[in-house]
């Protein structure tokens, strides 16, 4: 199987700030990529690159092309939103339906009709009547409508409330899942997607800090939850993080700890929040070494 | 959005919440699962997820699959569901309930008990 992205060594300078430093990773088909990150980790950064909207030095190859030289061929497979994102706020829906079909070779408007007759948006409607949470759906239903193989999204959910992310989550897994299709997601609502995604890429600071799959995050980190007599002696097994839990404390270990250690406690699914705390806080120890 | 615990993988949970549902005659016997697709996004959880604990209850003799047509409950499943969750009871509960009937010294008759 192809990889739809492959990039190694790519590096990326903002004058002299170090935007993206020496990233390599791949995304197979069929995933769901969650790129967390704090502000100004390089998250939006490394999508634009994805797109070709910036040179990076190294190797990136995305669906077998340079990104930056093969930009106009690339976005024939690949859908993106931006995380400034905006429609036309004059334009009904219909209007933007009839506008893609014309500017893109490989969208479907009856894809997209059937897309939007799911939401509670109407054809008819015109942008500027429509909430944000609808507005952030209708934009999914137009990129979701092209037929291609990766799709790119910057904070799609920024802004939205509970129940309009839920309704473009559920839009998402049901039109774009489809085993062989894979989208890249970048999120602060790392709780809420977690369950949703096949891997992750954590970058800090430009450094990518986690590129592994949720199957091996669960099989490589193991989180203890245990009383606070047992505190002092986990402690002393050196765990990546300490946190609290519902009804105690917990420890979070990069690999299985001493077996004395693990007799304290028992054995909690590692969160993906409470991982990217770790990663984040203390970076240097960190670095996942290869693909 | 967010019904899962941190004790036990996803995939195990999703499986025991099915598993769940044949049990209480929602699934029912010989009809088709589900799609993969339509419990990831009932459940919002990645397809593979999902994929897993259909194949924990295959795996568990619950489910046959009818080559190019699909997973369907299997005859007998909830049966099976109810031995495998009696046992669970009588070997891990019941002792401990029993124990703790036993001193508070109640009888057949303060439970109100007609099998």
């Amino acid at each position: 199987m192809q990889a739809l992205i492959e990039a190694r060594g790519l590096h990326l300078h903002y004058g002299r700030k170090k935007a993206l430093d020496d990233l390599s990773f791949a995304v197979q088909p069929g995933r769901v990529v969650g790129l967390l990150g704090h502000n100004g980790a390089g998250k939006t950064t490394l999508m634009k690159a994805l797109v070709g909207l910036h040179a990076a030095e190294g190797t990136l190859s995305v669906l077998g092309r340079n990104p930056c030289r093969d930009r106009v061929a690339l976005l024939e497979h690949l859908a993106y939103i931006p995380d400034v994102a905006v429609l036309p706020r004059w334009a009904r829906v219909s209007q933007l339906v009839t506008l893609m079909a014309g500017l893109h070779p490989k969208f479907s408007a009856d894809r997209a009709r059937a897309l939007i007759r799911r939401t509670s948006v109407g054809l008819d409607d015109t942008v500027k009547h429509l909430s944000k949470g609808m507005v952030v759906q209708v934009h999914l239903a137009l990129v979701a409508a092209i037929d291609a193989r990766l799709m790119i999204l910057d904070e799609p959910t920024l802004g939205l409330d509970v129940l309009s992310r839920k309704a473009f989550y559920e839009m998402l897994v049901d039109e774009w899942c489809d085993g062989e299709r894979s989208v890249v997601i970048s999120t602060h609502q790392v709780e809420e997607i977690e369950n949703l995604l096949s891997d992750v890429l954590m970058l800090n600071e430009g450094r990518l800090v986690l590129s592994l799959s949720l199957e091996d995050i669960d099989r490589r980190f193991v989180a203890l939850g245990h009383d606070p007599a047992a505190a002092d002696a986990i402690a002393a097994a050196h765990p990546l993080l300490r946190y609290r839990v519902q009804g105690g404390s917990a420890a979070l270990f990069d690999g299985a700890p001493p077996p004395e250690v693990a007799a304290l406690g028992r054995r909690l699914r590692p969160s993906l929040v409470d991982l990217f705390v770790a990663l984040t806080r203390r970076p240097e120890i960190n670095r996942t070494q290869g693909l | 959005m967010q019904p899962w615990h941190q004790h036990l993988p996803i995939y195990q949970q999703l499986a025991d919440q099915l598993a769940a549902r044949l049990l209480d005659g929602e699934l029912c016997e010989g009809a088709q699962m589900p799609s993969v697709r339509t419990l990831a996004s009932c459940y919002l959880l990645n397809p593979l997820t999902v994929s897993r604990a259909l194949q924990a209850l295959d795996e568990d003799g619950l489910l046959e699959n009818r080559r190019g047509l699909g997973l369907y409950v299997r005859p007998g499943a909830r049966e099976r569901l109810r031995q495998a969750a009696r046992a669970r009871f009588l070997a891990g509960e019941w002792p401990a309930l029993r124990a703790r009937l036993l001193r508070l010294g109640i009888t057949e008759h303060d439970l109100d008990w007609k099998p």
